[in-house]
């Protein structure tokens, strides 16, 4: 079932049952993208929860002219974004510990590489990190990331561009230091 | 795939896949977890009218505060600094009045033939006399000196 029929069917009345097939197409692909954002699982239930109680409160003035699929990652994104930044402003710098904590995470099994490469993705703002994964690890274009961040893609262009470099070279310092 | 792709730190660790798990069955149970959360959201009471336009204005008022805040902060700063500098220029206008009365006690042509018997100095003299007296017992440079010692 796709996106038009999800709506159809919600419209028609099936609203439950419609919002559960929402949930089921979309469940997995957003729990990725916030766990690379936030990356500790129990942060990303807590923000993939929030993210669809705030999709079934304004789905019925969800707007034909956008794919769901944008308009949920979104919702995931700002809820994300959010997170991340009322812990900056508290001033815990959680995502930074969270990155630290990966070592010890019983839901992480990375090897050095990857372990350094989310060290590294901890590090940029945001906004950045969200541009980062959209494009590296969803590789969503442009276009796309465009209309879920709402910003030109000329500029997300060069903040992915500062973005890889930056990380690719906190990957390199951390993979020399220890080998 | 590219062989700068290849040997691109970045891509090396693409290509590692997946390193996050989730708890077993985690995925199977969000949707009744969900459900069940949103019955309890839909059961609690919605917002009054009055709390809705209370929720709404509230940054708004919160920004207002602040800058009454900062205002009051400023022109309370601003009053006390311009009272000090009043209270300074008072200070140095009485200064320069006692100066001035000071230069006109010391360069008065009464002063001149000022006495130390106040009963002769309360002593009035009538015009004619003065102007006989300038006249007669007093030159034109001893005129001109007191004219000179007066400024």
């Amino acid at each position: 079932m796709n996106d038009r029929d999800i709506l159809k069917l919600y419209r028609e009345g099936g609203r439950e049952e419609a919002f559960r097939l929402l949930v089921q197409t979309y469940k997995e692909r957003l729990y990725w993208h916030i766990r690379r954002m936030v990356l500790d699982h129990d942060d990303t239930d807590d923000c993939l929860q929030n993210t669809f109680v705030k999709a079934w409160q304004s789905l019925d003035r969800f707007r034909g002219d956008a794919q769901l699929y944008t308009w949920l990652y979104r919702i995931a994104t700002n809820e994300s974004i959010t997170f991340l930044t009322r812990q900056q402003t508290r001033g815990e710098y959680a995502d930074l510990e969270a990155a630290r904590r990966l070592s010890t995470d019983p839901w992480f099994d990375g090897d050095q590489l990857q372990m350094a490469l989310h060290k590294a993705i901890a590090k940029l703002p945001p906004k950045q990190k969200a541009v980062f994964n959209l494009r590296y690890f969803d590789e969503m274009p442009y276009e796309q990331i465009s209309r879920v961040l709402d910003t030109s893609e000329g500029a997300l262009k060069a903040s992915y561009h500062h973005a890889y470099e930056k990380v690719k070279a906190w990957v390199k310092e951390e993979i020399d230091e220890k080998y | 795939m590219r062989m700068n792709e290849q040997n691109d730190i970045l891509e090396r660790a693409r290509q590692a896949g997946q390193p996050f798990k989730t708890p077993e069955g985690y995925f199977d149970a969000l949707e009744d977890r969900l459900m069940a959360r949103i019955s309890v959201e839909a059961s609690k009471p919605a917002p009054t009218r009055r709390q809705r336009i209370w929720m709404a204005f509230k940054p708004a008022l919160a920004l207002a505060a602040t800058f009454a805040l900062i205002f009051g902060m400023g022109y309370g700063v601003l009053s006390l600094t311009h009272t000090l500098d009043g209270r300074k220029a008072a200070d140095a206008t009485a200064g320069y009045a006692s100066a001035e009365e000071e230069l006109i006690r010391h360069s008065s042509v009464i002063n001149y033939y000022q006495t130390d018997d106040p009963a002769e100095a309360e002593e009035e003299i009538d015009e004619d006399t003065l102007i006989d007296f300038l006249t007669s017992e007093m030159s034109f440079s001893d005129l001109a000196e007191i004219y000179a010692q007066s400024f």
